[in-house]
């Protein structure tokens, strides 16, 4: 955990990325882990060529949860909606620094991503 | 008598090891509670010695097991002082016996438009298994609400009462969250005097209080071992006369008087709820864990229980942002749960286990009862037998490593 808590994760959850929400997005979606309690309203918006032009988050969590949606707002940006479905936990804890998540925080790290996957379905991409 | 909860860690092998070269700090109990040697002696001597499948065998072995299973029956009925042994059936946990409850009395006594009462404060294994019902039913499901202060509002249950459409009223005798010890006995007076069946989820109780279904009045009662320092097991007190008019839950071999090719019929008490193979070492390792248990005396845990929770409330209200949920420690059992406005409790549980302290982090099976108080998990510290103020201290260090590192 001493490497869940380093100062770079503590810093994105603090001052997150890209934190608020995109008004008249294409993809606007609600998402919650009923056994923790968090909660993550995502929006994104796409370029002409359906790439993601932009991701904006809000919600409440813990410290993996909001880092791993801070960072993930940052990495797909240029992404096809194809390229995102195909992400993983995997490329997650590559994000938070190549750590591996004991099976409690798989939940927390994957709630944006399962968001904005779900997201893009729902809006058709 | 209270003891200091070293001399009695002491029979618990597990927790004698360390954890990150700091000893292990088990704060988790009311999740599940660790086994004392007694238990782990119990469950490997009926493996080594006399396991075999009981009520079938003419041999001594299968003899000897089922004289020991049915030994343990003996020792829970005695535990909970039921009038009768045949009032008590092995289940797998406190969830199965009521729904035992819910499929086998539930369908066959509550009607469409009858009112099934049960809490705010509700484990989902007392709430869930009735909305079922009630669905199924087309029944109405009722809540006593929740004080701020992390009591049952019983001015709300005569009104819930008085229609005399109630049938049925489900409750936790301590809840795994706030701690509440409800007041069972007027609680069920006032049911009782409406005509309402009265099942109590002993869950939380039945570990930590002494509990007496004869003096409390109640109709029904599960519980786990497994919390009380048993294996995997539990077991449903029901009154002999419900029990004798309610259909079997489970259908199979143990629980059939005579099979004809059509049809069959159904074995006495508590037989006709016991279904197939039952877990045979876990029973018997369930009655040594009440030996355990009523050698410590179950007044003297409630009183080692009430100084620990005491100490802990005291010591947790002073670390700053800190809020505390339930009530003062006289109704307050061993579970005690806090939030913080600007922690997640799951990093809280996070850095905690890394000083080798285990809490629960999350809703403890009790989501409406967080909606309640607006918060979206806590944190759970619960108390048992072999816990001592010592651990409350790590406790509050280790919450002040939490502050030092997330609190900007
Ligand atoms: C109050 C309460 N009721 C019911 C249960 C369910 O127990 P089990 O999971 O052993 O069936 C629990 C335990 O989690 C509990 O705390």
């Amino acid at each position: 955990m001493s490497n869940l808590y380093r100062e770079e994760l503590l810093e994105h959850y603090h001052d997150p990325l890209n934190y608020g929400v995109i008004e008249d997005a294409e993809v606007d979606i609600n998402r919650d882990n009923p056994t923790c309690g968090d909660t993550i309203h995502l929006t994104a918006r796409l370029d002409e060529d359906d790439r993601i032009a932009e991701v904006k988050f809000e919600g409440q969590g813990c410290v993996v949860s909001m880092a791993a949606a801070s960072l993930l707002t940052a990495e797909v940006v240029g992404k096809s909606p194809e390229e995102i479905a195909a992400l993983g936990l995997r490329d997650i804890e590559e994000l938070l620094g190549g750590m591996r998540l004991s099976m409690g925080r798989v939940k927390c790290a994957l709630l944006a991503l399962t968001a904005l996957q779900k997201g893009l379905e729902e809006a058709g991409r | 008598m209270t003891w200091s909860g070293k001399e009695v860690r002491q029979q618990f092998p597990i927790l004698q090891q360390k954890i990150n070269g700091k000893r292990l700090i088990y704060l988790d109990s009311a999740a599940s509670a660790q086994k004392p040697q007694v238990v782990i002696d119990a469950l490997s001597s009926v493996y080594s010695t006399n396991y075999a499948n009981i009520h079938r065998g003419i041999y001594r072995l299968a003899e000897e097991a089922t004289r020991q299973y049915e030994a343990a029956r003996a020792k829970i009925a005695k535990f909970i002082n039921a009038a009768s042994t045949d009032e008590v059936i092995f289940v797998r946990n406190a969830t199965e016996g009521l729904n035992l409850v819910v499929y086998s009395w539930g369908r066959s006594n509550v009607g469409a438009g009858e009112r099934i009462i049960v809490t705010e404060l509700e484990h989902h294994s007392n709430l869930v298994p009735w909305q079922w019902l009630a669905q199924e039913q087309d029944a109405e499901l009722s809540f006593i609400p929740v004080t701020g202060a992390g009591e049952l509002d019983l001015a709300a249950l005569p009104p819930l009462l008085a229609d005399g459409r109630a049938k049925v009223l489900a409750l936790s005798m301590m809840s795994n969250v706030l701690g509440t010890i409800p007041d069972l006995a007027e609680i069920i007076h006032l049911a009782h005097a409406a005509g309402v069946v009265v099942v109590l989820d002993g869950a939380q109780a039945v570990p930590h209080l002494p509990v007496d279904v004869q003096s409390l009045d109640a109709d029904f009662m599960a519980f786990s071992g497994h919390k009380l320092g048993g294996p995997g097991i539990g077991a449903l007190w029901g009154r002999r006369a419900l029990l004798a008019a309610m259909p079997p839950f489970l259908f199979g071999g143990d629980m059939i008087l005579s099979v004809r090719k059509e049809r069959s019929t159904w074995n006495e008490l508590p037989y006709k709820f016991e279904a197939g193979t039952p877990a045979i070492a876990e029973a018997i390792a369930l009655g040594a864990a009440i030996d355990f248990l009523t050698e410590l005396g179950m007044e003297n845990v409630r009183q080692h229980e009430l100084q620990l929770v005491t100490y802990a409330l005291a010591e947790l209200s002073a670390v700053p942002g800190l809020h505390l949920l339930g009530p003062a420690a006289e109704k307050h059992g061993g579970a005690v749960a806090f939030w913080f406005e600007d922690i997640h409790p799951h990093d809280i549980a996070a850095i905690l286990d890394e000083e080798g302290i285990c809490v629960r982090a999350g809703q403890h099976c009790a989501a409406p009862l967080h909606r309640r108080f607006g918060i979206p998990a806590s944190t759970r510290a619960s108390y048992y037998v072999y816990n001592s103020n010592e651990d409350t201290d790590a406790l509050v260090a280790g919450l002040h490593k939490v502050i030092k590192l997330l609190r900007r």
